[in-house]
């Protein structure tokens, strides 16, 4: 209570909240004790979640935000507006109002010294910033994101901003017909999004993979540029964007002005992609710039049937070894082998991003002659499994005599002795 | 032959043979377990022999050389599970045997020194399988070694001790192998041998004995050892063989996965079946039982069940004195169904989890 009162007093004389030290009690304010007292829908609320508030334990109470006098009971002296009181907080202010601790480097290294210190500057470089900027309150500012009062750390898994749950809270406004036709913008993003193959792995509990903030940025949200989608994908797929930079389709889109990998694999809505893509068949996504029969659409379906002839080979390579597994056959190094077809097969669908058949060509052709040579383990196995099937069923023709020969001269002993067989 | 006879004394072979009669009653077919139990010991002798031609005991190398047998040596594949199958089907017809002779009390006097050599022989047969387990170095024996490494570490005082000698070490490693190997190939083999030629020599020198219910029954003679018995047993045998080689050929034994000491234990690890009603029994007792470790209690019982089994011709009074012994034999019946509920318990799908 009594840093408290003393930092009012520092908050009196200067005539704005001095930043708490990280020491800092937690302690609820006076305003907090009113608002809740006041039982009213719009301005209780914010005094139930700020215990929880990031900023609220770190010290930060609510004049740092609002002005006024915390230290007051009295209404009037508490929202004083010469000690800076302001109720409700314009969008246009609320980016300010956070920079003003979050773009100060001494500030927030007391707090935390790993947290970034140019979300301002980068708001300012978003769209949305853009937007705000030019007057529009309808776009998104620090509190549309993180929330105003009973503000989560982002690790924090409860957070709207958390890993888990950023995708939605991007959707609140991005999926608003009404709110995206004023600004000419699609609504369905996040429907497309959740098709896609990335919305899949984070159902699977995959929180690396990609979400909105991931390629368009968080604080700097913006559309990446038609020349930079490749290095916004290649920042998860390095492999794939490397090899497409080799490519000529990287310099022939650049010159067409398509936006590299989501020319073919889509924005959003980025499904799992498929051997079918490569050709101009229904599912084929050559069509749009390469006409039937021609060497662009050749080179295409040669690559496709390259991979459809290892994808099959190594599929019945892997049953006939499975087989022979089952029946109990070693083919442990069969199966080991099957893993480098597979891998091989990984391999030439990333080449196809160089668009250069003969680099298929040639690691297909190294999986082929491994499937081959597996499968062939697989039918020695089996061979081997019927051969030693055979031979039991002679050997056990040959126990079965030996025992009726057995039986027999039993029989003879036993009549030869006048004695009846007993066992 | 003669030449050979002069020189091996074949004459007093070819007496002992002629005189060794087998008598003839309602539980003759028992006296045929002992033969078999023989012949699977021979059987496991040779293809352990042919399978050391290969075998490489290192946790390097161990799970490799079998590997290489099972796959490329002519024939390995069948020794080895030959080998795998014939020491499960060795310690079945081995505990058959021990029930067999105890319920036809063939351990009065004066076989007492029969009974103790056979049941030294059965101890060692299940230290056998325990020892051999562990020799192809794969997940599963490597991880129900290391449980039943563990078991002896319960016995106060030298229990620790006895563990880490086990072991080589305080876990389960490379060092283990080694021993387990000698274990498996020299120790056990020269203990068994010596006590196998006793527990031969005194059936040889106290005859078969006749079950006390068949002794004033009218006798129905006896079978000629050499060749009547002789060619009876040799029925059983050649079955075992073709049992053999069809298990071989149908389900040949697994080799898994090589062992890795620093993954987590697969679900579902367990011992062999013969170990199963201790590795089940020892997961049922809580954790203290009147202040004392539940496992070092159980362990503690298990060794009194094995002294018991030992001194049995010495504690059964009734035998001694060529009585009936029905207080044993409920005993007996008492410990059997319980070993066998537990070995199913173990055996459904959940109880062979690991502790």
């Amino acid at each position: 209570m009594i840093a408290l009162l003393a930092t009012a007093l520092l908050f009196e004389l200067r005539g704005a909240a001095a930043p708490p030290t990280r020491s800092a009690p937690v302690a609820l304010t006076t305003c907090a004790e009113c608002h809740l007292a006041l039982d009213d829908s719009r301005l209780t609320p914010p005094a139930r979640a700020i215990s929880d508030d990031v900023h609220y334990r770190a010290g930060f109470t609510c004049v740092f935000c609002h002005g006024g006098d915390g230290t007051q009971m009295d209404q009037d002296r508490a929202h004083d507006a010469r000690k800076g009181f302001r109720g409700h907080i314009a969008p246009r202010d609320v980016p300010e109002i956070c920079g003003k601790c979050h773009a100060d480097a001494s500030l927030m290294k007391q707090f935390n010294p790993s947290l970034r210190v140019d979300q301002l500057a980068e708001y300012r470089s978003s769209g949305h910033g853009h937007a705000l900027a030019k007057g529009d309150p309808t776009v998104a500012q620090c509190a549309s994101c993180h929330g105003a009062h009973g503000i989560l750390p982002v690790k924090d898994s409860r957070s709207p901003v958390s890993p888990g749950r950023i995708a939605s809270t991007c959707n609140h406004c991005h999926g608003d017909a009404a709110l995206m036709g004023a600004h000419k913008l699609p609504s369905d993003v996040y429907a497309k999004y959740s098709r896609s193959v990335h919305f899949r792995a984070r159902e699977k509990g995959d929180l690396s993979a990609p979400s909105c903030n991931s390629c368009h940025g968080n604080h700097g949200a913006v559309p990446p540029e038609v020349g930079s989608v490749a290095n916004v994908c290649g920042t998860c797929h390095a492999v794939f964007a490397e090899k497409f930079k080799l490519s000529p389709h990287w310099e022939a889109f650049k010159d067409m002005g398509l936006p590299g990998c989501v020319t073919c694999h889509e924005n959003h809505e980025i499904v799992q992609p498929t051997d079918e893509f490569l050709g101009t068949g229904p599912s084929g996504k050559c069509s749009s710039c390469h006409e039937e029969g021609s060497p662009g659409a050749k080179a295409a379906a040669h690559m496709r049937q390259e991979l459809a002839r290892l994808a099959s080979e190594t599929r019945t390579a892997r049953e006939t070894v499975r087989r022979a597994a089952e029946a109990g056959m070693e083919v442990s190094r069969a199966t080991f082998d099957l893993g480098q077809a597979d891998d091989a097969l990984v391999r030439a669908r990333a080449d196809v991003h160089l668009f250069r058949p003969a680099a298929v060509t040639e690691i297909t052709a190294s999986g082929l002659t491994v499937a081959r040579s597996a499968r062939a383990a697989g039918v020695k196995a089996l061979e081997e499994r019927d051969y030693r099937r055979r031979g039991l069923f002679v050997s056990l023709g040959l126990i079965a005599l030996a025992v009726a020969a057995l039986v027999f001269k039993i029989r003879d002993v036993d009549r030869q002795r006048g004695r009846p067989s007993s066992p | 032959m003669e030449w050979l006879r002069d020189r091996l004394g074949l004459e007093a072979l070819a007496h002992v043979a002629a005189k060794k009669e087998v008598p003839i009653h309602r539980y003759t077919i028992f006296y045929y377990l002992g033969g078999m139990a023989l012949f699977l010991f021979l059987v496991q002798v040779a293809t352990g022999i042919l399978l050391l031609l290969y075998y490489r005991p290192s946790a390097s190398e161990a799970f490799e050389s079998v590997q290489y047998m099972m796959a490329e040596v002519p024939f390995g594949w069948l020794i080895r599970s030959i080998h795998s199958w014939g020491a499960n089907l060795f310690v079945g017809v081995v505990m058959l045997h021990m029930v067999s002779v105890f319920f036809l009390k063939a351990y009065r006097a004066p076989r007492e020194m029969t009974w103790i050599t056979g049941a030294l022989l059965l101890f060692l047969a299940l230290g056998f399988g325990f020892s051999g387990y562990l020799l192809p170095w794969n997940e599963l024996s490597f991880f129900a070694t290391r449980v039943g490494t563990d078991v002896p570490a319960q016995i106060p005082v030298v229990g620790p001790l006895l563990s880490r000698i086990l072991r080589g070490g305080s876990d389960v490693t490379g060092a283990t192998l080694s021993r387990f190997y000698g274990i498996h190939v020299a120790i056990l083999p020269a203990v068994a041998t010596l006590l196998l030629g006793a527990h031969v020599l005194l059936v040889q020198k106290h005859g078969m004995s006749v079950p006390p219910s068949e002794e004033n029954r009218t006798s129905r003679g006896a079978l000629r050892f050499f060749p009547d018995f002789l060619m009876r047993d040799m029925v059983g045998w050649l079955v075992a063989v073709g049992l053999l080689a069809a298990l071989a050929a149908f389900l040949p034994w697994e080799l898994g996965k090589k062992a890795d000491p620093f993954a987590s234990a697969p679900s579902g690890i367990r011992p062999e079946w013969y170990f199963l009603w201790m590795f089940q029994a020892l997961k049922y007792l809580p954790a203290k039982v009147a202040g004392l470790p539940g496992e070092m209690l159980g362990v503690f019982f298990f060794g009194l069940l094995g002294a018991a089994i030992l001194a049995l011709p010495l504690l059964d009074r009734g035998a001694a004195r060529n009585r009936s012994s029905p207080w044993w034999n409920r005993l007996a019946l008492l410990t059997l169904a319980a070993a066998l509920a537990l070995t199913v318990l173990a055996l459904l799908p959940a109880g062979g989890s690991a502790r």
